[in-house]
């Protein structure tokens, strides 16, 4: 074959260069953060030095003792595991139903993608009276309950399950398997991927969470994370190093879910965009 | 027994940071005994006896005068017992010098500092 007519390789390089480069650029604002919050450096410096001159752990110290840091992180916790293992749960349940086939599935679809227009500060309210008929207010599971299922996971569940062939399923119902043994024990495993998008998602929803607890919350122990760092800038002021390191301590938690389950996570977001 | 579970990111990196914060938590229960300790010289670099050192507290909350002594015979002075993160320390004789206040942060609450070099007093200034 003539030299010309041969495919030709394409080199990766530029675009590899053009993705470097743009990675850089959104990781300078984290960058900033950390080395802030290292050497307590004035933000507004000019001209400002890229390199942490004389970095130092202190201002996490100082976080760690001036507030009750621990307290915060483990109601950040305790309201976040609740909400992924809700949110798992209910919106496998919810996303195997809409691939079944039953009367009126079509306008619950709709009215499931209509509600996801209506942001969550309009609903406040009617949450918030909700809660308290439930005698929920200023408890872990209060501050959970809106979170524990979310409408563009149970479509991510819904397509991750129509993703697996049908015949399978109907294979495990002639042999007599029950609906939720087919749920739990055939369709799930298949689906780590969107197990993993629905932890991701549910975890940074909650653990970012700010509104709502803020709302329900009255008791300073039950305070979480985003409270705990917005009580912070209230009480001590004049504490760049010290507020920076504590938007740092709330911020690794949910960066580091993202990057170990992050393959997981991009396989769900993307599963069932392709069928065949 | 299947094990496999162990080998896992997820298992790995949390298990990693758990030990990690067990170690750490053992090392401060065997060095957080507030103990602070040091050595006076003067611009000479002799021992100053009867310099009055003061230990502060400063934090992002609180600041605060949390003890005073004075050195012996070799300029040695010792505090025990503080739960401080951010001590700080002033000497001064009268007639020799003064130092300080000069912060020694610290990485928990009521940790060991035996100063390594000692304070060394200056002239005043003014």
């Amino acid at each position: 074959m003539a030299r010309w007519l041969r495919p030709r390789r394409r080199s990766h390089w530029p675009v590899h260069l053009a993705l470097a480069l743009i990675s850089a650029l959104m990781l300078i604002p984290f960058y900033w953060v950390l080395k802030t919050s290292l050497t307590g450096e004035n933000i507004f410096a000019y001209p400002p030095s890229l390199l942490p001159h004389d970095p130092n752990p202190f201002y996490f110290v100082d976080v760690w003792y001036a507030i009750p840091f621990l307290r915060y992180l483990i109601n950040s916790v305790v309201v976040s595991v609740l909400v992924v293992v809700a949110n798992v749960f209910l919106n496998a349940m919810a996303g195997y139903a809409l691939t079944r086939d039953f009367p009126g599935k079509a306008a619950t679809i709709m009215l499931f993608l209509s509600c996801m227009m209506i942001p969550f500060q309009v609903t406040i309210i009617p949450a918030y009276l909700i809660t308290a008929k439930l005698h929920l207010l200023n408890s872990y599971f209060g501050m959970a309950l809106p979170l524990m299922s979310t409408i563009i996971c149970i479509f991510i569940f819904k397509a991750a399950f129509e993703a697996i062939p049908h015949s399978l399923v109907e294979a495990a119902r002639i042999d007599g398997v029950p609906d939720w043994q087919i749920m739990f024990r055939l369709i799930m495993p298949l689906t780590k991927p969107a197990i993993a998008t629905n932890v991701i998602l549910s975890f940074i929803w909650s653990w970012n969470s700010f509104l709502w607890p803020l709302v329900v919350v009255r008791d300073v122990d039950m305070q979480t994370l985003p409270l705990g760092l917005s009580r912070f800038m209230s009480v001590v002021e004049d504490t760049t190093g010290a507020l920076y390191a504590f938007c740092v301590m709330v911020l690794v938690p949910g960066l580091l879910i993202f990057l170990l389950a992050q393959k997981e996570f991009i396989k769900g977001l993307t599963s069932g965009a392709t069928k065949g | 027994m299947r094990l496999s579970w162990l080998n896992n990111r997820f298992t790995i990196t949390f298990g990693v940071i758990f030990v990690l914060v067990a170690i750490w938590n053992v090392y401060i229960g065997f060095h957080d005994h507030g103990l602070i300790e040091g050595r006076v010289i003067g611009p000479n670099g002799a021992p100053v006896a009867g310099a009055t050192v003061t230990l502060f507290e400063q934090t992002l909350l609180v600041n605060q005068e949390r003890g005073k002594t004075t050195t012996d015979a070799e300029g040695r002075f010792k505090f025990t017992g503080h739960h401080m993160h951010r001590p700080y320390l002033e000497a001064e004789k009268e007639g020799v010098g003064q130092f300080g206040p000069h912060q020694y942060p610290l990485y928990f609450q009521g940790e060991d500092l035996i100063l390594k070099k000692p304070i060394e007093l200056a002239p005043r200034t003014s």
